[in-house]
Parts: structure tokens; C-alpha cells; sequence
């Protein structure tokens, strides 16, 4: 009933206004599938397995602010009497110092390679010291071998064992078991279940632990901890004056969950994604607001047309799905370029951040979006349109 | 064919209530040349589209081909329209944008008939009205007169039983209304029903029958004789031209 | 004066008779401009020269010089105590200066609490090339190790109160030091010297100590330290000068092009003999870096930021299309009035002059909205992407020529309706 040739024979009439139209939804539609796809990666990569249990798990991170306490043997012995004291905490199920916290973006890293083969190497693996504990706190499971009891002291005579994660393991000593094999750092102690360690690192889940003193705290270390279910909020607000009560002289920096770990590892790519998604949404909305106003004006323009339509027999009904249609011809032939605007512009935006390639899905459903918001906006000017008096509207002056 | 009883029509501004139309008894059978003739701001055109469905009315009965128009959706009303009723305006009323061609075939889309069917219809329309040769012109470029026979093609392509004709040659010269006259009558031979206003008094002479319509009233012909009040008319005339 | 207020009275009324599409044009074309802005600024601020006059005669040198072997590998971003040694046992360059961060505690007294600082540890030529002012006492003699520290104005009055404190005593890190200079107020944004991960986007240090005191005492870099050897990193005294312990930048001002190449030769026989003694086994791969390429150099251009100057200048465009489309509409509404002025003996330069007046209304509440959605736009961007924090502060230069973009986009927005309008055949609209 409605002639899709005379409405593109109108949009082709208004040529200025149709191509300022297209080139707007275009660039709409190019931007918001392109947001959309960083917002799904960041959402991704928020979501992917880290082996840890994010909200029970807090790190502090801290200092010793005199000189005499950063140093062996007073350092140990601060070490101690702050595990003891946190130990004590109604809610902590088990606590241990580290260098380093997990989910880092890096952090302090090395090469690891089977001693016998050297070219096989792995490079930034992060290498935690840690007391026993440690693997308590994180709930790792140790798949082979044993954990050493004892902290290592740094005699630089002695070699210190090392325990590396599963999937380590599997890329260093590849078809055979890492028990007791050479690393450059020291014998294979014990395989333990993967988890998240640097983002930097070659894969996130390489890691490689030993249990020994840290060994310098120039850049400060962690205490990390496990907690009782729920208890999290709790304890992280007591922990700062337990740990000044064991001793006063430390600066502490942070207290974080592991959630919150792993947000700040992301902050960029979320503060990125967040951005475009508020860039989208006001697109959206000034996709809306032109919309509206080209259909509003139309009405306004048009009333004697569509008057005359309505006495040569065009219902309401068809009056507005005229005009939606118009509409949405308007907005597919702009999703036409749009789709290709949007390849271009996540190629170029390839260039200067890590963003996947667009899939098909995805313009395709950002069109039907953008569709839904055209229609919305177009409703009611549209309904107003269809009120115009026939009897009116064909009235000479 | 067209039955009206009691019919009347009241336009209801904030500040006035204007009868535009007490009571109007009208019959008219299929067939019939109808003039309407009587002075300005009387109700002609208020009539006019109250039978074309175009407006509706307060109180009374409209009885179209037997069927009560009262109570009709707006899209059975539009139907009717469509299919019954062929609209002819001073103003002539085309689409500027649209071509002669797409003007014509507008309310045949509305009616549903396929591509082909439309097209010949159209230029059927075309050929009785005499402008097959310019059928992708477009309105502005075309003369007054032949807008207008534009207009009557537009309305009786769809072959419509009824044609309602609001002062159709008020626009134009003398020589010009004359062909259009022409036109009507030769509609009105082939089976239309034709209801035309008209300030020309010659021209509802040459209808079968007329009818007068002052202050929203019906009068009977005879009590209005045009030739008789020739004189008034010719100066209220360009008045109710402008 | 007088005809101007009453075009602008004409746009005023036009304006009243259709506020809602009149709204609707500023909110889009302000939400572009803002959005914009908000982007413009850091942008602008990022890659903003901290050193116009100077930064192309200051150069990072960088080599492969370590103890492992490695083909086509790209030189290491810090460098190790002998290298600098080695590529400063020169006169070419006016002025050189190694130096590296790291972090500590001050106290006036051993009891009083911590004030944690940041220190840089570098050479005497670090004030002159960098140009930093001094309020009070002067820069170390030479660079070799002394107790003796420079403080920044801010850490002067923090810790003392006052900013004359030249010759007074503090302790750093349970050691003793000699206040012997105060810098007078300095920031260098971005700071250019240390551009390694991304710490060109953080404020300048608290407390300059002599980068030989910094080995002495065991400083270890807080930004990147990497031992491409057995070394033990606590011994920096010892193993940090003689070993492959890798913290330092170095940089060197090298003022015309015969110095610059002069010294590109040098650091060419300088590798070229260490590889003939075997301590070269990588393949030779020098590079000279000037201060404008060094953020660059390290891959660190703040891609977010940049992804985002696309994706806003495109959103500016999709506003401009959507703006003028809007007051292309409202102009039509309106010509029939236009073609009446202009029947009634307007000239088209009247109706010009009319658009103009209509162009710097719309400016004036354009970059007044724009403004505010852009300081938002920035609040917004402070809170999501905090490392660009020190960037978002805008400028008299900066203002003006976001102004002078309002401006512009007005004009466009506003320049093709009333062409149109003005330009159409004047029958033809009085006609319709
Ligand atoms: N939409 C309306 N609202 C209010 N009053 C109206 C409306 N349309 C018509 N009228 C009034 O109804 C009366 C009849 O008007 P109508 O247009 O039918 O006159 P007419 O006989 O066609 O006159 P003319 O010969 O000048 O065309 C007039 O008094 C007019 O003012
Ligand atoms: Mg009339």
C-alpha cells in the first residue's frame, strides 16, 4: 500500500536534508557497535576465570617506614609479630605476607626455563615469596609434589625450591612431570592449581612462588588474607589498626578485595568502555531528538499532503506507517553506510587500542536499536500528523 | 444513493458555536447532477464534506448506498471513501512532489489494486481528461485549468460512484471552467453522481437539479431562482471568490 | 550598535516562536562542542611541549649494551650504572644528567612521623636542562656523592614551614642530609624526562638527592629496575654499579646538529669497541631519542585517549550534520518570513547581517553549555581514567580557541540555511 518508490523519490528530493540524515545515522550506527564491542571485551575480560575467590580474599599493601625495619633480620621479625596479630582476627581464615599481590597488570617478574634447556624460556613470569600459607589463602590445590614447609632465608649459596602453577609447568616441562626437575631458579618442590598473576605476563595464569623471606621491600609487600564469608567489609576496616597495633612504624597504602584487584587491572579498558557507552547513549539520544524533529517538521510541512491523502481514503493507520516508514527507510539506508563506517572505524581504532574485530552480530543489533529509538521518537509527531483535519487541510485560503 | 435526515453540524470554537448545518433533509439518487448553490460562509462546503465523510456531524442521519456512516471506524470511513466517493477542490489540491502519474494513482494504492491494473487506470483517467502525454509532469507545471482536469482524473480513476465538487472551475477563466464543466457533464453521462458547489449560476443551470443552501438551511430551488437574483449575486461574487 | 540590537531582537523573537527546536539545535550542537572540549583538553595537554625552545636538543641515548644475547632486540628502557658511565665519558654534549625515582621517608627528627616523598636522585645538569628554578641556595657543585638534598618549594614548607631553610638538617630514610637548596615553584607537564611507564603523566618529585648518595644508600628505582644478571638488587653500592642492574635514564643536551651527530658517532665506536672486547653480544642497535619522539619511543601515547579524540571528533560531526539539519528546518519554517523581508526591500547583505546576529546568539549560549557539559566531561574522565588527572586543567589559550571552535561550528551550523534562505528565488517562496 505504501510506496517505498515515492518515499525514496521524496528523500532523494530533499537531498541536503536526506544526506545530513545519513551521514549522521551512519556515523551513529558506526560508533555504537563500536562501543558496544569494547564494552562486551572489557565485560569479558572482567568476567574471565581468575582460580581466585574474588570477594574473600583482601590484600593490604604496605611499608616499613625506618630504615632498620625494611632490613633482615627486624624485618622478619615485624613480618611475624603483623601475621600473628592478623592471625588473631575473629574472621580470618588464614593469612600470609607476599611481595606481590595477584592481579596485577606487572609487578615483579622474571624468566623461568628448564635448566637443561634453556631455549625454552618464558619470560615474565611473576615470582612470589611467600610463607605456607599462602596457597591457604588463595584455596590452590596442590596437584603434584609437596609444598616446602620451611621459609627459605637468601643465603645466595643455597638454591631455593620453586613451585610453579599448572599450566607453568605443562609450558616448561612439556609431556612429563616438573617434580624435581632443574629451573634456572631451583629444583620443581610442587604444581599447584592455576590462577590470575599479571596481565603483562606472557599467558595470566604462568606463575612461579617460592616459599622464602621477601627479599627487599624497596617497593613494599603485601599481607594477604582469606576471610570468612561475608566478613570482608568488616575486617577490612579493622585491619589498618591491628596492623599499627603489632607496629607503628609502616605506612600502609591499600586494602583491597580481589574484586577490586581485578577492577583496577582494567580501570583503563573500563573507563574506556564506560565513556564510549555514555557516547552512545547520547547519540542515541541525538539520534532521537533529530528524529523527532524531522518528523515533527515534516508534519508541520506536510499538512495539506497528508490531508489530501486522508481524503482520497488513507486511514490514520496508514498515514503513520507511511511516515514510520519513511523513517525507517531513512535509517536503513543510513545502517547501509553505517555498517561500512563502522568497519572502517574499528580498523582505526585497531590502531591505537587492542580491539577485537567486529563481528556481524553487532552492527546488525545496533541498527535494530537504533531502529527502536527511531521509531520511539518518530511516534509521536507521527500521531499528531494522522489528527490533521482532511477538511482543513484541502481548504483553499 | 445518498440519504441525509435532520442532519445537523455545529463547529465549537472556545468563543462561538457556529450552526453550520440545521437539519438538512437531502436525497439524491444514483445518477443525479446536483448543484449547490447559495451565498458565503452558508454551509456549502460544510456539506460538502460532511457527505464525503471528511467531517462529522452532531445529530441526524447519513444513509451512503444504504449504509449508516454513523459509528464508522475511521478506517471503514476511510475505506468508503476510497472506494465511493471522488474528490474534486477549488484549490485542486495535488501533491507537488508527486507527478501527475503518482497524484492519480495515490488513491488507488490506497484501495489496493496491484501495479498494472493501477497503471492503466491511470492513464484511462489520463486520456478522458485529455493530458496522457504529460503524465510525469509535475503540478507547477501546468496550467490552472489543466490541474484542475488533474484533479477530476485523480478523482474518477478509481471509479468512484459518487464525485463531490467544491467550486471546481472557481479558479479559473471563463473558457477553462467551461471545459471542465464539460468534463463533469460528460462523467455524470457515464453513471456518476455528481454534487458540485458552484457560484456560477449558468453552471448549476446546466445541472439536472439544484439545490440552495442559506444559513445551513436547505431551500427549495424554486424559492431561489439564480437568474432572478443575478444582479446581487455578480457583486457578492468576488467576495466569495477571494 | 543601534541596527545590531535589533537583529538581534529579530532573533530573539524567532526564537520564541519556536523554542523547542531552538533548544534542541543548542543541546545537540553543545553536547558536541562539550564532548569535545572535554576530550580536546587532555589532548592538548598531553602532547603539549613542557620545553618549546629546547626539547629538540635533548636526547635519551639508548643501546644494547647487556650481558646476554639477543638478535634484533629492541635496547632496554633503562640504563644499567656502567652503561651511563660509558656513554657520559664524553665532552660533546653542553650538558648530561642520569637519574632514576624512587621512594622514602622524611622527618625533621628520627621521632617525628613519616612524611612519605618521592625522590629523584640525578646530577647537577638535571636542574640546568630541564631548567628548574631555584628560590633559595644553589645546585651541587659536582656530582659526586654528598648528604646534601634539594628540596621542592611545597616539601620545604611542609616540613619546615618556610621556605628559606637552606643549610638546615632532615632526615631521609633514617639518614641525615643537609638541606642545600630550595626549588622555587616548578612543574613540567608532561614530564618528559621519565616517560617509562607512563610516568610522564605523574607531578614532579618531592626531593632531589645526588644519584651517587642514591647508590651509596641502596635506592632502588620505584619505576622499573631489571637485572639481566646474577646480581643481588640490595647491593646497589656494589653489584648496582659494576653488574647488569638496569634503572637509569640518562639524558643528554646535545645543541646542533654537528653535536648530535657527533655524538651518534661516539656511541657507534663506543659499542663497536665493546663488542670487539666481548661485552657487546647482542647486535648493535643505538638509538638517539629526542624528548618529542620519547613517549613514542616507549609506546606509551595513551591510546585510550587518542581511541577517544576519534570517536568525539566523529560525535562532533554527528552533532554539526544533526545541528545545521535541525536550523536547516527552522529556517524553511521561517522563509516564508524571510522572502517577505526580503520583498519588502531587504538586501540579501540585511538578511547575511540577520544570520549573523542569529550566528552570535547561538554562539554565546552555545559555549556557555558547551562549557559546562565539557567541565562535566572532564569530571567524568578525571573519575574514569584517573592517570590523566594533572591534564584536565584548561588555559586562557586553550578557552579561547574552544571559543573560537563554538564560534566556527555556529557559523557553519547557522551559514547554510540562511544562504539558502537568503539566496532562493524569491518568487518561487512567495509563491508556495
Ligand atoms: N473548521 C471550522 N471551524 C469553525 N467554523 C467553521 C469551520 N469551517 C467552517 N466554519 C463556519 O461554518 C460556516 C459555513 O462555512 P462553509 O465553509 O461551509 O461556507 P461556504 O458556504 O462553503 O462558503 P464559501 O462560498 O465562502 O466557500 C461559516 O460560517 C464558517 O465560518
Ligand atoms: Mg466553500
Amino acid at each position: 500500500m505504501i510506496s517505498l518508490h515515492l518515499i525514496l523519490k521524496s528523500m532523494l528530493r530533499r537531498k541536503v536534508v536526506t544526506s545530513l540524515l545519513l551521514v549522521q545515522l551512519a556515523l551513529t550506527l558506526a560508533l555504537l557497535s563500536n562501543s558496544s564491542l569494547l564494552a562486551l571485551q572489557t565485560w569479558n575480560q572482567l568476567s574471565q576465570p581468575t582460580g581466585l575467590d574474588l570477594d574473600n580474599i583482601l590484600y593490604v599493601s604496605l611499608k616499613p617506614t625506618s630504615k632498620n625495619l625494611q632490613e633482615y633480620p627486624a624485618f622478619a621479625d615485624l613480618l611475624e609479630r603483623q601475621l600473628a596479630a592478623v592471625r588473631q582476627m575473629p574472621g580470618v581464615a588464614a593469612v600470609s605476607f607476599t611481595n606481590q599481590s595477584p592481579l596485577m597488570e606487572g609487578g615483579s617478574n622474571g624468566n623461568v626455563n628448564d635448566e637443561n634447556n634453556r631455549e625454552n624460556n618464558t619470560q615474565s613470569v611473576p615470582q612470589y615469596t611467600v610463607s605456607p600459607d599462602f596457597l591457604k589463602v588463595l584455596q590452590l590445590d596442590v596437584l603434584e609434589g609437596e609444598i616446602p614447609q620451611k621459609i627459605e632465608a637468601w643465603d645466595g649459596e643455597s638454591t631455593v625450591p620453586v613451585v610453579l602453577t599448572k599450566s607453568l609447568a605443562e609450558r616448561v616441562f612439556p609431556g612429563k612431570s616438573a617434580i624435581g626437575q632443574l629451573t634456572n631458579g631451583g629444583p620443581v618442590a610442587a604444581v599447584i592449581e592455576d590462577f590470575y598473576g599479571q596481565r603483562n605476563a606472557e599467558r595470566v595464569m604462568y606463575n612461579r612462588l617460592q616459599i622464602a623471606q621477601i627479599y627487599g621491600v624497596a617497593w613494599g609487600y603485601g599481607i594477604i588474607l582469606r576471610v570468612e564469608p561475608g566478613q570482608a567489609q568488616h575486617i577490612r576496616s579493622q585491619i589498618p589498626d591491628v596492623l599499627k597495633t603489632a607496629d607503628s612504624n609502616i605506612e600502609i597504602f591499600s586494602v583491597r578485595t580481589m574484586d577490586e584487584q581485578l577492577h583496577r587491572m582494567f580501570r583503563n579498558e573500563f573507563g574506556l568502555a564506560t565513556l564510549l557507552a555514555v557516547l552512545s547513549g547520547l547519540m542515541l539520544l541525538v539520534s532521537m531528538i533529530s528524529s523527532y524533529s524531522n518528523a515533527h517538521f515534516n508534519a508541520l510541512k506536510r499538512q495539506q499532503e497528508i490531508g489530501i491523502k486522508r481524503a482520497l481514503g488513507a486511514s490514520k493507520h496508514s498515514i503513520l506507517l507511511e511516515m514510520l516508514t519513511e523513517n525507517w527507510c531513512t535509517t536503513a539506508a543510513g545502517a547501509g553506510v553505517g555498517i561500512v563506517a563502522a568497519w572502517l572505524l574499528n580498523q582505526a581504532l585497531a590502531l591505537v587500542i587492542s580491539i577485537p574485530a567486529l563481528p556481524v552480530w553487532l552492527p546488525l543489533s545496533a541498527l535494530l536499536m537504533l531502529m527502536c529509538c527511531v521509531t520511539l521518537a518518530t511516534w509521536y509527531p507521527a500521531t499528531i500528523a494522522t489528527r490533521v483535519s482532511p477538511a482543513t487541510a484541502t481548504k483553499t485560503l | 444513493m445518498i440519504k441525509i435526515n435532520n442532519l445537523s453540524k455545529i463547529f465549537r470554537t472556545e468563543l462561538i458555536e457556529t450552526h453550520a448545518l440545521k437539519n438538512i433533509q437531502l436525497h439524491v439518487s444514483e445518477g443525479e447532477f446536483v448543484a449547490l448553490t447559495g451565498p458565503s460562509g452558508s454551509g456549502k462546503s460544510t456539506l460538502l464534506n460532511v457527505l464525503g465523510t471528511l467531517e462529522h456531524f452532531d445529530s441526524g442521519d447519513y444513509l451512503l448506498d444504504g449504509q449508516s456512516v454513523k459509528g464508522l471506524s475511521d478506517k471503514a470511513l476511510s475505506a468508503l471513501r476510497n472506494e465511493k466517493i471522488g474528490f474534486i477542490f477549488q484549490g485542486f489540491n495535488l501533491i507537488k512532489d508527486y507527478s501527475l502519474f503518482d497524484n492519480i494513482e495515490l488513491p488507488l494504492r490506497y484501495r489496493g489494486f496491484n501495479a498494472a491494473e493501477r497503471k492503466r487506470r491511470v492513464e484511462h483517467a489520463l486520456e478522458q481528461v485529455g493530458l496522457a502525454a504529460r503524465r510525469d509532469y509535475h503540478p507547477s507545471q501546468l496550467s490552472g485549468g489543466q490541474q484542475q482536469r488533474v484533479a477530476i482524473a485523480r478523482a474518477i480513476a478509481g471509479q468512484p460512484r459518487i464525485l463531490l465538487a467544491d467550486e471546481p472551475t472557481g479558479n479559473l477563466d471563463s473558457l477553462m471552467a467551461r471545459q471542465v464543466m464539460e468534463l463533469l457533464e460528460q462523467i455524470n453521462q457515464n453513471g456518476c453522481t455528481i454534487l458540485m458547489v458552484t457560484h456560477d449560476p449558468e453552471q448549476a443551470r446546466r445541472a439536472g437539479r439544484q439545490v440552495q443552501i442559506i444559513d445551513g438551511q436547505l431551500s427549495d430551488a424554486a424559492m431561489y431562482d439564480p437568474l432572478a437574483h443575478n444582479n446581487a449575486h455578480a457583486q457578492s461574487s468576488p467576495v466569495a471568490v477571494a | 550598535m543601534e541596527q545590531f540590537l535589533y537583529y538581534l531582537k529579530v532573533s530573539l523573537k524567532s526564537i520564541r516562536r519556536a523554542p523547542l527546536p531552538y533548544a534542541l539545535t543548542i543541546l545537540i550542537l553543545s553536547l558536541g562542542l562539550g564532548v569535545f572540549f572535554a576530550n580536546a583538553t587532555f589532548y592538548y595537554r598531553l602532547n603539549a611541549d613542557p620545553l618549546p625552545h629546547k626539547s629538540d636538543k635533548l636526547f635519551f641515548p639508548f643501546m644494547n649494551l647487556v650481558p646476554y644475547e639477543c638478535q634484533n632486540c629492541e635496547p632496554p628502557n633503562v640504563l644499567s650504572y656502567s652503561n651511563v658511565q660509558k656513554l657520559s665519558a664524553t665532552d660533546i654534549p653542553s650538558a648530561k644528567a642520569a637519574m632514576y625515582s624512587a621512594d622514602g621517608y622524611l622527618r625533621l627528627t628520627p621521632q617525628q612521623p613519616p612524611l612519605p616523598v618521592k625522590i629523584r636522585l640525578t646530577q647537577p645538569d638535571f636542574f640546568r636542562m630541564f631548567e628548574v628554578p631555584f628560590l633559595h641556595g644553589s645546585v651541587w657543585p659536582d656530582a659526586s656523592a654528598r648528604a646534601e638534598v634539594i628540596l621542592s618549594r611545597h616539601t620545604a614548607e611542609k616540613l619546615f614551614g618556610e621556605t628559606d631553610v637552606v643549610g638546615r638538617r632532615l632526615t631521609l630514610d633514617d639518614f641525615e642530609y643537609t638541606v642545600s637548596a630550595v626549588l622555587a615553584d616548578w612543574t613540567m607537564l608532561p614530564r618528559l624526562f621519565d616517560a617509562n611507564n607512563n610516568n610522564h603523566l605523574s607531578e614532579v618529585e618531592d626531593i632531589y638527592l645526588p644519584l651517587e648518595t642514591g647508590y651509596d644508600r641502596n635506592y632502588l628505582s620505584n619505576s622499573q629496575s631489571s637485572s639481566f644478571q646474577d646480581a643481588d638488587y640490595r647491593k646497589l653500592a656494589t653489584d648496582g654499579r659494576t653488574k647488569a642492574i638496569h634503572q637509569l635514564q640518562f639524558w643528554v643536551q646535545l645543541d646542533t646538529p654537528e653535536q648530535q651527530q657527533a655524538y651518534r658517532q661516539f656511541m657507534a665506536n663506543l659499542t663497536a669497541d665493546e663488542k670487539k672486547a666481548g661485552r657487546h653480544p647482542s647486535t648493535i642497535n643505538n638509538r638517539l631519542v629526542g624528548m618529542r619522539d620519547i613517549v613514542a619511543h616507549f609506546n606509551q601515547q595513551g591510546g585510550d585517549i587518542k581511541a577517544f579524540a576519534l570517536v568525539t571528533l566523529l560525535f562532533l560531526l554527528v552533532c554539526l550534520f544533526n545541528a545545521s539539519h535541525l536550523s536547516l528546518n527552522r529556517y524553511i519554517a521561517n522563509q516564508y518570513e524571510i522572502s517577505l523581508r526580503r520583498a519588502l526591500g531587504a538586501s540579501r547583505w540585511h538578511i547575511q547581517q540577520q544570520a549573523m546576529a542569529d550566528v552570535l546568539l547561538m554562539a554565546g549560549i552555545t559555549s556557555v553549555a558547551a562549557l559546562l557539559i565539557g567541565y562535566s566531561g572532564i569530571s567524568l574522565m578525571n573519575y574514569l581514567l584517573p592517570a590523566n588527572r594533572l591534564f584536565s586543567s584548561w588555559d586562557w589559550a586553550l578557552l579561547l580557541s574552544l571559543l573560537a571552535v563554538t564560534l566556527g561550528c555556529s557559523y557553519l551550523v547557522t551559514l547554510y540555511p540562511s544562504l539558502r534562505a537568503s539566496f532562493g528565488a524569491l518568487n518561487q517562496q512567495l509563491k508556495e
